[in-house]
């Protein structure tokens, strides 16, 4: 019953209120050079607010990516196929330890892949820094939250925190820049979804000659979700040490790119190298599994040329070939945890992807892509296990731009890249995926690299 | 390979003292006036293209590294592009804020300023319309302070630089009468434009903008406000499409096919067409364009 009445009386209050700010208003009306003071509260505008500091918020831009999905093969099983003898679970989504993690595009039907917030402004007069962050319904993960150097002379810039590194073409790319929904295999299967992303420092120089060279090097953590790690492997079952980890940081990465004009047409090429620790843990919750400890390098070369026919109109042809190898010792657990076989592995693989990429207009583009793999060579206890080269995918997109902040992509494509697991028989699968993704930007413009 | 890498560098110690990158040929074209032979100019965009998307190309990253100074437009004309050159060039005298970078908007009087912004009402430069160059009588404000500019960075030659001012205004100034006698009798025409483009052209010479065939700024063309032009065209008898190179004129065209009305390429900046070399003859085009 207090409640009730206290409501009430606050309600009163309001109206109250309410009806008081009318009268102040109608008295303005009525006596327009009346003292500014005499007038209800209203906001001072920002040069006359004594502490504010509104002047200094930051760039601020949220690109919004969600996706309607339409796979032709069971949503429980695509998350546990396998690139043989390269990658585990590139499909779908995956939970370990309460956490769930899922690649862009993971479900059947509408996906909220990511509301990516961004962040960036200057420092002070030496560095300014970015923050990208993933809100996604798995959580929010830190894209890249780094600060560069914006006071270097002679063609330096230093870069430190957490960020994509520069190897290859597309690494360095949000996926919201790239031309099509997903990664290639290549890419996805050696580094995971998010690429070579880590917490470092990298420093670049630009190269004083007529041409663009460009030369880069950097310091990486090695947390790799694929390839690279330095963490100890233990079977969590039984608690035994099976490899000792390695000391962070365990990732060094460093390229050279070189670009030129010849009238409207762009020629950009690189080379780039990584080399790491590997520690690679898939021993399951029951103890069993295998886990794979040793060293890793990379080889990539990225080409492109893109020619552009006025300013809205360009054809693209883009394509990166990485190759690698790994060194070091695999580990069969078996029994629960009981048996632990140790034997060399070495892999050599290598994969690629080409596309190629037309924009007819300001508002239509459409491309094409081929990706699989050259060769897949792993070797265990000196025996070549002979694994499949003719892994593959093709993908065609059309997109829509009803203006610079808005994209509608559709995007089918065919992998013939997957198997089902050695002990459900290792039989490849053909999976049709179609995939209409809209891409929305508010806020800050941004600004587009090459 | 010593060699080599000498010749490499070469080409960049040989020639002027101050290598000054322009973002747009008509500033890099006011610079070399007033700086002669003591400035190199490196043009970043070029004059036919679209002047709001410049692609970042990886050499125009090292155009950028190379420059001394910085002379940019400003007014949010080189927002889409600019930053990231900027941020890759490794290259402090570029940086907004450095006494070698110079932003020319922050001389003139933008006009068109909205009240408010919101991006449904297209992409709106927030700061006002950024075409100001195309206005002649600014030209010789830009000129002005590029001389201060270049002074305040190479005092040795701050004579020549007068000079060269003073040369430029003198002939720039009967310019301006014979270009004011050209177009006196086109005041109060009424013109239709792809994106306001030519507003402060428009401004210094009466002529009155009345449509654009975007809809809203960055927004492409669209059946129905295409529609709605055929009868703005039909009631208020615009004399003119002053379109600019850039666009496509297949909207502009069917107008044309509709209405009969005359479509006008206006070029926007020194080499936007083969015969537009430096600038007096871009203004030469311009005020000779409407007949």
């Amino acid at each position: 019953m207090k409640k009730i009445l206290l409501a009430t009386a606050l309600c009163a209050t309001l109206i109250n209120l309410h009806a008081d700010e009318t009268t102040d208003t109608e008295i303005k009306k009525v006596r327009p050079g009346a003292s500014a003071d005499y007038v209800g509260a209203s906001l001072l505008p920002v040069e006359k607010r004594t502490f504010s500091q509104s002047q200094y918020i930051p760039d601020v831009s949220l690109v919004l990516d969600v996706s309607y999905v339409n796979r032709d093969y069971d949503p429980d099983e695509v998350a546990h196929l396998e690139i043989p003898g390269i990658a585990e679970g590139i499909l779908g989504s995956h939970s370990h330890d309460g956490n769930t993690e899922a690649t862009y595009n993971a479900n059947e039907g509408f996906n909220l892949n990511y509301a990516e917030l961004v962040l960036s402004s200057s420092v002070d007069p030496y560095f300014a820094m970015q923050g990208v962050f993933h809100f996604s319904e798995n959580g929010v993960e830190i894209e890249e939250a780094y600060f560069t150097s914006t006071a270097l002379e002679h063609g330096l810039r230093f870069k430190g925190g957490k960020f994509n590194s520069n190897f290859g073409y597309l690494n360095q790319q949000h996926q919201h820049t790239w031309d099509f929904a997903d990664m290639p295999l290549v890419y996805q299967s050696f580094f995971g979804m998010h690429g070579i992303n880590e917490i470092g420092a990298q420093l670049q120089w630009t190269a004083p000659t007529p041409f663009y060279l460009m030369a880069g090097i950097e310091v990486l953590q090695g947390n790799n979700e694929q390839m690279f790690g330095n963490a100890t492997i233990e079977d969590e079952a039984t608690g035994v040490a099976i490899a000792e980890g390695a000391t962070p940081p365990s990732l060094y990465v460093g390229y050279l790119k070189s670009s030129f004009d010849v009238g409207d047409t762009t020629f950009l090429g690189g080379i780039s190298y990584a080399y790491g620790d590997s520690r690679v843990n898939h021993i399951e919750e029951n103890g069993d599994g295998h886990a794979f400890s040793g060293t890793s390098k990379v080889y990539g070369a990225d080409f492109l040329v893109k020619h552009y026919f006025d300013s809205y109109s360009s054809l693209k042809w883009q394509s990166e070939y990485l190759y690698r190898d790994m060194d070091g010792t695999e580990f069969d657990v078996t029994g629960g945890g009981a048996t632990i076989t140790p034997e060399s592995r070495t892999n050599k693989q290598a994969g690629f992807y080409s596309q190629l990429v037309y924009m007819y207009n300001s508002n239509w583009g459409a491309g094409v892509r081929y990706d699989g793999f050259t060769k897949n060579d792993v070797v265990i206890g000196g025996a070549n296990e002979n694994e499949p080269t003719n892994m593959n995918k093709y993908t065609a997109m059309i997109e829509y731009h009803t203006s610079e902040f808005a994209r509608f992509r559709l995007q089918y494509n065919r992998n013939n890249a997957l198997y089902t697991e050695a002990d459900e028989g290792g039989q490849q699968q053909h999976i049709d995926t179609i995939i209409f993704e809209a891409n929305i930007a508010i806020g800050a413009h941004a600004a587009h690299s090459f | 390979m010593k060699k080599f890498l000498y010749l490499l560098l070469l080409p960049l110690s040989l020639f002027a003292e101050l290598t000054v990158a322009v973002t747009y040929p008509y500033i890099g074209a006011l610079t070399k006036t007033i700086g002669g032979e003591y400035v190199d100019i490196e043009t970043l965009a070029k004059g036919n293209w679209d002047p709001h998307f410049v692609v970042p190309r990886p050499s125009l990253i090292t155009k950028t590294r190379n420059a001394d100074a910085l002379i940019m437009n400003g007014g949010q004309l080189e927002i889409g592009w600019l930053p990231p050159l900027i941020n890759r060039a490794g290259n402090s005298k570029v940086m907004p804020g450095a006494k070698s970078f110079l932003n020319l908007s922050h001389n003139v009087k933008l006009i068109n300023k909205p009240l408010s912004v919101d991006r449904s009402g297209g992409d709106v430069h927030p700061d006002g319309n950024p075409h100001f160059h195309l206005d002649p009588n600014y030209i010789l404000v830009l000129a002005g302070k590029i001389k201060d500019f270049l002074s305040s960075l190479d005092s040795e030659h701050k004579q020549e630089f007068e000079k060269n001012y003073t040369v430029f205004a003198k002939s720039w100034n009967k310019k301006l009468i014979e270009w004011n006698e050209k177009m006196a009798d086109k005041k109060g025409r009424k013109i239709i434009q792809f994106h306001d483009n030519l507003a402060y052209f428009n401004k210094a010479y009466g002529l009155v903008n009345i449509a654009t065939i975007e809809p809203l700024p960055g927004i492409p063309p669209s059946s129905r406000h295409t529609l709605s032009l055929l009868k703005i065209i039909e009631d208020e008898k615009p004399c003119c499409i002053l379109h600019d190179v850039y666009h496509s004129t297949k909207t502009a065209e069917y107008l044309h096919d509709k209405t009969g009305i005359e479509i006008i390429l206006m070029p926007h900046d020194i080499g936007a067409l083969d015969d537009i070399e430096d600038l007096s003859s871009l203004f030469d085009y311009l005020t000779g364009a409407i007949k």
